[in-house]
């Protein structure tokens, strides 16, 4: 079982024995009771009728899958590259490197901009975390973490801080200042906490509220100001390595990506999985959503990359080559959502027509992994981190 | 990802006995909820998957380019400071 993130924030009275506890939510008829952990376990066995066992339990979820994949079927009238047959194909496609930012000693992990669509936050493996300016490539802030591996680093949308964490499995956030007296890591405010390391963070709508990934299999919303756990997500079998938050046009919903080879979408605010999907034959390193919010696309150590589309309720395109052998590290969308650029593990990154299934192009120029890539706020450039210890600036 | 795989649970735990029957349940509980869902046909959601495209890609800068002046990565100017 995943570990738990920490729930016992919550002490009181439990609502079936009315001892003082520490309490943990649970699910009655869809509502929402606390109980300590004594009536939460004898809870799990009530209720269950006279031949219900852990194998019948079993053989019913078997079932219902096989159910759910009918369902699916029966609404898989076409493929998504033949309805885009009538589209135009895309011309040819001149994208270079613009911007080399150097100044990372190791591997770099992750990568995020600013709104402002100028600056860019990287992290590392050797515990530093820089804010760079993409157009003229200086560096305008620096900080090193206590640990190692800074495998998640976000931007807030204020671009007034900057959220990161890693193996210290905690995410903290970092206000900005271009006050040159001030040391920027003396203001560091720790967020999240997770039993295992961080994957990725991200900042909801505002500056005020946190969502995480951990290795420790879950996923939370933090509120930043008072650190405290808002909700948590349980549901993925193992380390949760990438989210995503759907855009903001479309509701409270964010999808999460792991070990499991499982991406699942989830309720913010009930903290309920809403869809999930598993079609991947290995991890889920990366999950975006499609610029409409109505599919997200995943890039998976199987070396393919996937559509997923949430009113149909299934996959709908692979993008995947034969001579494509190694992972895919990280997704994004072109402003449109036509074209899907994936990072790879084979130092490459690949453009792929979205709706017609094709590789446009692939753009060399990396010396060693393609860690992390992100397109800007307003689509005229994408950034992509790699193990070879730069960022690049591509348009 | 292998380079931090010492720290991975392995997918195997989830099936020691000892909370198995809360997650069987939690487990039959999710796929039900899920059943419920409404779906539409792959063939709805593709059409609106290329309307949404085709009415944005003329304001996509890496598929229709604009012009040099107008995007700071392709101009070739020189950002300087005066110090």
């Amino acid at each position: 079982m995943c570990d738990q993130t920490f729930l016992v924030n919550v002490f009181g009275s439990c609502d079936k024995c009315f001892k003082q506890r520490a309490l943990r939510p649970v699910f009655k008829k869809s509502q929402q009771l606390s109980y300590c952990s004594m009536c939460a376990e004898i809870m799990a066995t009530d209720g269950l009728h006279e031949n219900q066992t852990l194998a019948s339990l079993k053989s019913e979820a078997e079932s219902l899958k096989g159910k759910l994949e009918e369902e699916r079927a029966k609404l898989h009238d076409v493929e998504l590259h033949q309805v885009a047959e009538r589209v135009e194909a895309l011309g040819q496609f001149v994208m270079k490197t613009r911007r080399t930012l150097k100044g990372h000693g190791n591997k770099v992990l992750c990568m995020d901009w600013c709104k402002d669509k100028r600056r860019i936050v990287s992290s590392s493996q050797d515990g530093k975390v820089i804010v760079w300016d993409s157009f003229t490539t200086n560096k305008e802030h620096a900080v090193t973490m206590p640990c190692t591996w800074v495998m998640a680093c976000a931007y807030a949308p204020s671009g007034c801080a900057i959220a990161c964490g890693g193996l210290d499995n905690k995410c903290s956030v970092y206000p900005l200042t271009f006050d040159k007296n001030e040391n920027m890591a003396a203001k560091k405010k720790s967020v999240a906490m997770h039993t295992n390391y961080l994957s990725a963070c991200s900042f909801t709508n505002s500056d005020m509220q946190i969502l995480t990934a951990s290795g420790d299999g879950t996923c939370a919303l933090w509120d930043v100001e008072s650190g405290q756990l808002l909700q948590s997500f349980h549901g993925h079998g193992a380390d949760v390595l990438c989210l995503d938050l759907a855009p903001s046009e479309t509701g409270n919903t964010f999808v999460s990506g792991g070990c499991d080879k499982k991406a699942m979408v989830w309720d913010m605010r009930s903290g309920q999985c809403v869809q999930a999907f598993e079609t991947h034959e290995s991890d889920i390193n990366s999950v975006r959503y499609y610029p409409s919010g109505d599919a997200f696309a995943s890039g998976s150590d199987d070396a393919t990359c996937r559509l997923y589309d949430l009113r149909a309720d299934r996959e709908v395109a692979i993008y995947s080559k034969e001579s494509i052998i190694f992972g895919a590290s990280s997704v994004d969308f072109s402003l449109s959502g036509r074209l899907l650029f994936a990072g790879y593990n084979d130092y490459t990154i690949n453009v792929w027509d979205v709706l017609k299934g094709s590789r446009v192009s692939i753009l060399f120029g990396h010396e060693n992994r393609v860690s992390t890539l992100r397109v800007s706020p307003d689509g005229t450039a994408f950034c992509s981190g790699s193990w070879d210890h730069t960022l690049r600036v591509w348009a | 990802m292998d380079w931090h795989r010492g720290q991975r649970m392995k997918e195997g735990m989830s099936n020691n006995s000892t909370t198995s029957i809360s997650q069987a349940r939690k487990a039959v509980e999710q796929l039900k909820m899920e059943a419920c869902m409404d779906r539409v046909k792959v063939s709805q959601a593709a059409a609106d998957l290329l309307a949404y495209c085709e009415a944005h890609v003329r304001e996509d800068p890496l598929i229709i380019p604009v012009p040099a002046s107008e995007n700071p990565f392709r101009e070739k100017k020189f950002f300087c400071t005066i110090l």
